[in-house]
């Protein structure tokens, strides 16, 4: 398990927005506990979670890890294939669930493009008749490939610019987006603009829908909101042709939103659809509390 | 032994040792009670039990106090499930309420180490009356070299503010101490609210010195962050839908509750803060929101 947990943080180290790879690494680590525990006789609802009843119950400290079981890593192996199995099949899931959220001559908005929920409209647009807006979430402007996608499966989409978001907003039934990442107490980080989005939506009362496998959910809390940010090169936002201007002023372009989890309403992942207020105990299923610093 | 060796062992404990919690005084006790019990049933037990902490609450009437003999008597029923002879089973029980004690010991400073990061530097920070564990997250800050300040509300009837001034000057951490009615005011210059707990219940809610519920609305009403820090002992089985729910045995002092006036003239001494305006819980068990307070509480109970 060391081995695992030097290399999960030279990983992250590496790419510390990406923290999915932080995440699969605390996954793998669950299963080699549950494996273990497994082996060692425990039985299957034992709790390896802190609580009330383990504080009192419990005859001593935690356990160690020592005990050597021959079938441990073949076990262990096993497991991980049937996580990349589960991982694989995700995208699927999660679109299979669109018939039950999207109905005919709904006016759906989104912003950016997310994989996720391309293939949860497309399937959609199979059975059901709907109109798309798309904000082109500026500078990068993936939107605009978004809406060519979609209109390939005709599905009559609309590109507007991120300042229309609010103004468009009363027109539409429902938001889904996709993420970049689900923090522990519910709330998002996602490309930048989804705040806005996401606070028009409130404004209107208009449901703000997620769409994200469970390989998202990071134990992280948003505890320092700088130190999620990515920013990169404001080549985007102005050019470097304008150098005059550039000597006066900064310029920041932001690639990622703090989205707090009061403005959404459902995340939709390959598990099923779920409130904000329930991913705590999602995040119990899937991490060891002792795994939340790697 | 004798209600009087157990309230004066119980006085003892508070005494010597300030900084304890007055549920871990009540365990600690009522442990030393079930050592010296002479009883031969595990009924026999519960309900010498029961008397005891009875009498206990009539020393000190707080919600932790409680929390913590509600917890020693669950403690005791799971125990003897398991153990049918009972004499083993005592010695069992001792055993583990020693091992319960040093856990709940280390409690506050995996509070500690859980909830400083959640303070970034040059952070405002308004707390509200005398909170030990509040203290020591502060004092975790501090050593990991973080620069803040503190607001504290003076906190009548009892100037409990002043007290956390005191030890918070003697952190070097500057500290400002406010009227309880200027919390609405200097709301908006704080980044965060940190608040101690006398009890949490199952909805998510707390129990704390009375003016919490006004910071909370306020500090709701300018989005601020309103954090709760409370040992797991804490956790009590109530569902209160208002602050009228709040049973009045919590509500007045035991002294007051002795003397039979007529309570609506008297002023209470908590009140209670709903979970919709709590941010996050900071316990020994982690990091909570709200709602999974319920989980936990139904994992012990059930």
């Amino acid at each position: 398990m060391d081995l695992i947990r030097t290399e999960g943080q030279r990983m992250t180290a590496a790419q510390p927005s990406e923290t999915t790879v932080g995440n699969m690494v605390r996954r793998v680590l669950k299963v080699i506990r549950e494996e273990y525990g497994r082996l060692h006789g425990r039985s299957e609802e034992s709790d390896q979670q802190e609580s009330l009843h383990k504080l009192l119950t419990s005859g001593g400290l935690s356990e160690d890890f020592r005990t050597p079981y021959p079938s441990l890593r073949a076990n262990v192996i096993e497991a991980i294939n049937e996580m990349l199995i589960e991982l694989e099949g995700t995208t699927d899931n999660i679109a299979m669930q669109a018939l039950e959220h999207i109905h005919s001559n709904e006016v759906i908005m989104t912003i950016g493009y997310s994989r996720t929920v391309e293939a949860f409209l497309k399937e959609a647009a199979r059975k059901r008749k709907f109109q798309v807006i798309v904000a082109e979430c500026a500078p990068f402007c993936q939107g605009h490939e978004m809406a060519v996608q979609l209109s390939k499966e005709g599905i009559e989409t609309t590109v507007m610019s991120d300042a229309a978001i609010f103004a468009v907003m009363s027109r539409v039934n429902k938001v889904i987006i996709g993420t970049k990442t689900i923090l522990a107490n519910g709330a998002l980080i996602a490309v930048s603009g989804t705040h806005t989005l996401a606070l028009a939506a409130k404004h209107h009362s208009t449901p703000l829908i997620v769409c994200a496998p469970m390989f998202k959910l990071s134990p992280q809390f948003p505890n320092e909101e700088d130190s999620f940010h990515k920013f990169v090169s404001p080549q985007e936002v102005l050019p470097f042709t304008e150098g005059e201007i550039l000597a006066k002023i900064n310029v920041h372009c932001p690639v990622f939103d703090y989205v707090p989890p009061e403005l959404i309403t459902l995340f939709i992942s390959n598990i099923g659809g779920n409130a904000p207020s329930y991913i705590y105990r999602l995040m119990s299923e899937l991490y060891h509390p002792d795994d939340y610093e790697l | 032994m004798g209600t009087d060796d157990l309230i004066e062992t119980f006085r003892a404990q508070l005494r010597d040792d300030p900084d304890v919690a007055s549920a871990v005084a009540a365990i600690r006790a009522l442990l030393g009670f079930l050592k010296q019990d002479r009883g031969e049933t595990i009924q026999g037990l519960r309900n010498s039990l029961r008397d005891a902490i009875d009498t206990l609450s009539r020393v000190d009437s707080s919600v932790a106090v409680s929390s913590g003999g509600e917890l020693f008597l669950r403690f005791i029923s799971l125990t003897s499930l398991e153990y049918s002879d009972y004499s083993k089973c005592k010695e069992i029980m001792i055993e583990r309420g020693e091992i319960f004690l040093t856990k709940v010991s280390l409690s506050r400073n995996k509070i500690a180490k859980l909830c400083h990061p959640f303070i970034r530097d040059g952070a405002r920070i308004l707390t509200h009356a005398y909170s030990r564990v509040v203290l020591r997250v502060l004092e975790a800050a501090v050593e990991s070299k973080k620069r803040f300040s503190v607001y504290v509300t003076e906190s009548q009837p009892d100037e409990a503010g002043q007290k956390m001034a005191k030890a918070l000057r003697k952190l070097n951490i500057p500290v400002t101490v406010i009227l309880d009615a200027a919390v609405g005011y200097i709301m908006e210059k704080v980044d965060l609210v940190l608040v101690g707990a006398e009890g949490v219940v199952e909805s998510g809610g707390i129990i704390n010195k009375i003016g919490t519920n006004q910071i909370a609305v306020c500090a709701k009403a300018q989005n601020k962050p309103f954090y709760v820090v409370a040992e797991s002992f804490k956790f009590v089985r109530l569902f209160p839908l208002n602050q009228q729910d709040v049973p009045d045995r919590f509500k007045y002092k035991a002294d007051t509750l002795k003397t039979g006036q007529n309570l609506t003239e008297e002023h209470p001494w908590i009140d209670y803060t709903s979970p919709s305006l709590i941010t996050l819980l900071f316990t020994d068990l982690g990091v909570l929101t709200p709602s999974a307070v319920s989980d936990e509480l139904i994992k012990l109970y059930l």
